[in-house]
């Protein structure tokens, strides 16, 4: 958050939450439209929510939007794992999309009763076409999504203290919330939503829908509609709440919604999530507290006197201003507090290389190397690509083997770091670090990849896409030094330690120059300098 | 060079000294681990939670009509791969749970059907996590001791391997690695001691073991050091590349944040761990036996590593790889059959393989799944259970029989919590345990690795 020093950081805030949210739909309407591409390839198609983020997560203007999004996604999973059904659609996840970005400033309540209508998620959790339970075939509805929205989206498993803490029995034991009865009386709400549209006597399953091609993949843009007549009836009990016999569909949601937002332990659940995705792994439990506080009051006081949130519980603009206003998050003693700090997802690792030296992001389809970054060969991470709705990682995980983990500190990336996937981030960002794509054997055979999946290839854009000039890197190449403490300024705020700093300095200052004016040989040093940059612990570790 | 002050590993490479050896409990056991010949365990992890009603299932007729009467929802959709007619019934050798009963295999599954048949394939029926043994009685009046988090799919993957819920930090199969080092085994390089294909849970965390994680798609090398392999190299360029490889690996750490400390380690055992793999992978054997889909390229992976023992210096090894899509709450009735096959593809492939190498005496699969599903149809799916049904395969395995207990399928029995979601009969860490005595453990080490163990009697569980 060091962008935030220099002008006044509540007006940097205050832009930030004003400015328009970049378009999700950019990429599905070129689609739709057929000038995006010559064919109805399968990887281009499924690839359109790819698209759409690295796009936006690079070159929108609306960055603060587009990293809360990232980070609800990883909260509200929906993932196109392994081209399973919905990678067919893209409408699906786009939709995910946009409900994200839409609601990513809003309320949180709000957000739930968008997500509980999607059909993306509809289908991810199983509950589109849920019916209420038939005594004749003996059949009940499913508990899926009743399951994972108390579990992972609102109160998690066990009670809370305001600081994230769990409540302790007399045993010292975690108490948790609520047994399987909870769930089955939850699962009875989410039963008659389906597809807008949709005729199930001739399509009973999701996947005919898919496999038959029905002219219904725009309705996965809008929400699910309700069908009273499968909706359950009976009076709906759990997590001491009831909802009462007869009401609606809408009704019941409603209700339900309501009385699981009034948890106390929201705010601590998502609240400690969120400071995860921002500043720090292991965030005090004061941390905690104070942001917990700050989402059940749904206002904050920026520090120009400027209030955020609309005063109402699950403010999202003003929890977020929590989280990066904290003084844990600002005072510059945190920079040598041991506990304080987060390692960089590798996703953001490559959005920051791209931003930080500009390149031109507004084509991520015509880099073949980003349509799937989930293998541990590359990033080990792709957007809306999560094994499971229990995403990356996990908010609890502690590592095995590490110090940090025998000193109990939760450190979610810590659980995709591993030998395998750690060669693959440094041979992956080594691809761009050194522009080795715009070698002309290289750009020709992307050419061809791209012309097979069907791309109308435009080659002007081809040639500089994802393509960093380095004009400031190049000037500095023949000063080490020099270089080096411009890119700890531009990558790592200016906080990279001496030693890493002489070591990176004495590696570059080796590479062979035949003279000084060796462009080769420059180009070599600044993109090694730039490599061993990221390659380091100052800058993997974000503080 | 690291700072080895602290007595934490790398990512994947343990350097141990010998006071750390001596100063693990299992070190101190009077009956150290047998660690001669070579053995190895391979857990293929079927995450989601299978729904072992669709994998045994009921084959004599009353049997087979109860279970179609209450998932007749699913069966209509399911089609001719459930029709009785259709199944691979199984005759048990010895049988000590079926009585009159008859069960039977999904047509998916020939390969584990003909591996049951010729006596390397046992199943081990309604086994989950257990703290001591539940009723039903016990389970409604909380009379027992209940795993914390029942039906939460994280929570008891990691139950199953590591005897308790999310954030737990040691895996019996760490647990076991460790023992095993400790009594000397794979003393020359104990890097490779546990070994995985990716991220699926703790089991293989250790106190002293840690798994190495390798890819299946490609060796993990950093192509910008790769020219140092050639013996040619220009002696300037050779000198940047070593100094490259020192700065990824040689930050000063006194003083560093703690996640710094584990970044570096991470990446510099990391690098180093392949490279020592790496450098024996091209000697790795090629089978006859087909792999195909995910599952298969891991077990793939799995197979070659085992014949690269010697390469390895490995004498003692367990594999853990996973497959994901179990958790059939919709269309089970299309996506189950698929998943089955691939599995049963896999563990035909990798058997065979095995018995290419001459181990499939030496190395035995067995399966584990978040939990059981319910007997309860949802719709078009099922939702989470708890006991589920497992498959050891191995020579060694005492195979040709079902081991544990097979509640009817019905609701409302003895060892029904609601909807046919089953109390398990046989506890995870006695199925761990007899996989961990033929590994070579003694009872003490057992003990030391599974908390709950002496809850428990293992009778009539010698599936192994």
């Amino acid at each position: 958050m060091t962008s935030l020093v220099g002008s006044s950081a509540s007006e940097w805030y205050l832009a930030e939450l004003a400015k328009p949210q970049s378009s999700t739909s950019f990429y599905l309407d070129g689609f739709l439209q057929g000038g995006f591409s010559n064919t109805d390839d399968r990887t281009i198609l499924r690839s359109i929510p790819t698209f759409t983020f690295w796009k936006n997560a690079i070159s929108g203007d609306d960055q603060l939007r587009q990293r809360m999004s990232f980070a609800l996604s990883q909260i509200f999973v929906v993932s196109d794992f392994a081209n399973n059904a919905i990678s067919e659609i893209p409408q699906a996840i786009t939709n995910h999309q946009e409900v994200l970005s839409a609601h990513a400033f809003g309320n949180y309540r709000d957000l739930l009763e968008a997500i509980t209508y999607e059909p993306a998620m509809g289908w991810y959790l199983t509950f589109m076409g849920n019916q209420k339970a038939d005594p004749v075939t003996g059949r009940v509805p499913d508990e899926n999504y009743a399951r994972e929205l108390l579990q992972l989206f609102t109160t998690g498993l066990v009670q809370l203290n305001s600081d994230g803490s769990p409540v302790l029995s007399s045993d010292g034991v975690p108490i948790e919330l609520y047994t399987n009865r909870d769930i089955t009386g939850l699962a009875k709400i989410f039963t008659g939503l389906d597809l807008e549209g949709i005729d199930r006597t001739l399509y009973p399953t999701i996947d005919e829908i898919i496999n038959q091609g029905t002219g219904l993949d725009d309705n996965f843009l809008r929400p699910m509609a309700p069908h009273e007549s499968l909706h359950a009836e009976d009076r709906k009990e759990f997590l001491n709440c009831s909802v009462p016999a007869g009401t609606t569909i809408e009704q019941s949601i409603d209700l339900a919604l309501d009385c699981i937002m009034a948890h106390p332990n929201v705010g601590p659940f998502v609240g400690r999530q969120l400071i995860q995705r921002f500043t720090t792994s292991d965030p005090s439990p004061e941390y905690v507290a104070r942001v917990s506080a700050v989402f059940d009051a749904g206002r904050y006081r920026l520090p120009n006197g400027a209030n955020v949130g609309t005063g109402r519980k699950g403010d999202l603009a003003a929890t977020l201003a929590a989280i990066v206003f904290d003084p844990e998050a600002r005072e510059d003693t945190n920079l040598t507090n041991t506990r304080f700090g987060k390692i960089r997802e590798p996703i953001l690792r490559f959005t920051h290389w791209a931003r930080a030296f500009q390149v031109a992001a507004e084509n991520p389809e015509y880099v073949s190397r980003l349509w799937e970054t989930q293998e541990l060969s590359a990033l080990g991470q792709h957007p809306f690509r999560a094994p499971s709705v229990f995403n990356f990682y996990r908010p609890g995980y502690l590592a095995p083997g590490t110090e940090s983990g025998a000193v109990g500190m939760t450190v979610p990336e810590l659980q995709i770091v591993n030998a395998a996937s750690t060669t693959g981030y440094l041979n992956f960002i080594a691809d761009w670090a050194y522009n080795w794509r715009v070698e002309a054997a290289s750009e020709l055979e992307e050419r061809a990849f791209l012309v097979e999946a069907g791309l109308v290839v435009d080659d002007a854009i081809l040639a500089g896409a994802f393509v960093a000039a380095y004009t400031e890197e190049l000037a500095l190449a023949n000063d080490p030094t020099a270089l080096v403490d411009h890119l700890d300024q531009l990558l790592v705020y200016g906080s990279m330690s001496e030693a890493t700093k002489t070591a990176i300095i004495d590696t570059i200052a080796m590479v062979p120059f035949d003279d000084p004016n060796d462009r080769d040989a420059q180009n070599e040093r600044v993109s090694l300098a730039i490599w061993l940059v990221m390659a380091s612990p100052d800058y993997l570790v974000q503080r | 060079m690291i700072n080895r002050r602290h007595f934490f590993k790398q990512a994947s490479a343990s350097v141990l000294s010998s006071a750390a050896i001596m100063a693990h409990p299992a070190a101190i056991t009077s009956h150290a681990a047998n660690t001669s010949g070579y053995k190895a365990l391979v857990c293929v992890f079927l995450l989601g939670g299978l729904d072992g009603h669709d994998v045994l299932l009921p084959y004599d007729s009353a049997s087979y009509d109860a279970f179609a009467n209450i998932r007749q929802a699913l069966i209509a959709t399911q089609g001719a791969n459930r029709q009785r007619a259709n199944l691979k019934p199984l005759v048990p050798r010895t049988d000590t749970v079926l009585a009159s009963r008859q069960i039977a295999l999904p047509p998916e599954m020939p390969n584990v059907k003909s591996l049951f048949d010729r006596g390397d394939a046992a199943i081990i029926s309604n086994v989950g996590p257990l703290i001591e043994p539940v009723t039903r009685t016990t389970f409604q009046s909380s009379g027992a001791k209940l795993p914390p988090r029942l039906f939460s799919h994280n929570d008891q993957q990691a139950t199953w391997q590591a005897s308790a819920p999310e954030g737990a930090q040691f895996g019996w199969g760490g647990l076991f690695a460790d023992a095993v080092l400790a009594a000397g085994a794979n003393a020359s390089r104990q890097e490779f001691t546990t070994i995985t294909s990716g991220e699926f849970g703790p089991l293989l965390s250790g106190r002293l073991s840690s798994p190495y994680t390798f890819s299946t798609d490609g060796p993990a090398e950093l192509f910008l050091l790769a020219d140092l392999k050639q013996t040619d190299l220009d002696p300037e360029r050779r000198d940047l590349l070593e100094a490259i490889r020192q700065t990824l690996g040689s930050p000063t750490l006194d003083g560093a944040h703690i996640l710094e400390r584990d970044m570096v380690r991470a990446i510099d055992g990391g690098l180093r761990t392949n490279d020592l793999f790496n450098s024996a992978r091209s000697r790795a054997a090629s089978f006859n036996a087909s792999f195909t889909g995910p599952l298969g390229a891991q077990l793939r992976a799995v197979a070659e590593t085992i014949s690269l023992r010697s390469e390895l210096f490995a004498s003692r090894q367990i594999f853990f790889v996973g497959v994901g899509g179990l958790d059939t709450h919709s269309a089970q009735a299309t996506t189950l059959p698929a998943l089955l096959a691939q599995i049963d593809a896999g563990i035909g492939a990798f058997h065979a393989a095995m018995g290419e190498l001459g181990l499939e005496n030496d190395v035995t699969l067995f399966t584990a799944s978040d939990f059981g599903r319910s007997l309860v149809v949802n719709g078009n799916g099922t939702d989470h259970g708890w006991g589920g049904h497992q498959f050891a395969v191995g020579g060694a395995v005492n195979g040709g029989n079902i081991y544990g207990s097979l509640p009817p399928p019905a609701v409302g029995h003895q060892a029904d919590t609601g909807n046919g979601r089953i109390i398990p009969s046989v506890s995870v860490e006695e199925y761990a345990a007899k996989l961990g005595s033929w590994f070579g453990l003694s009872e003490g080490e057992l003990n030391a690795s599974l908390p709950n163990l002496g809850n428990f009697s293992r009778s009539g569980l010698d599936f192994i």
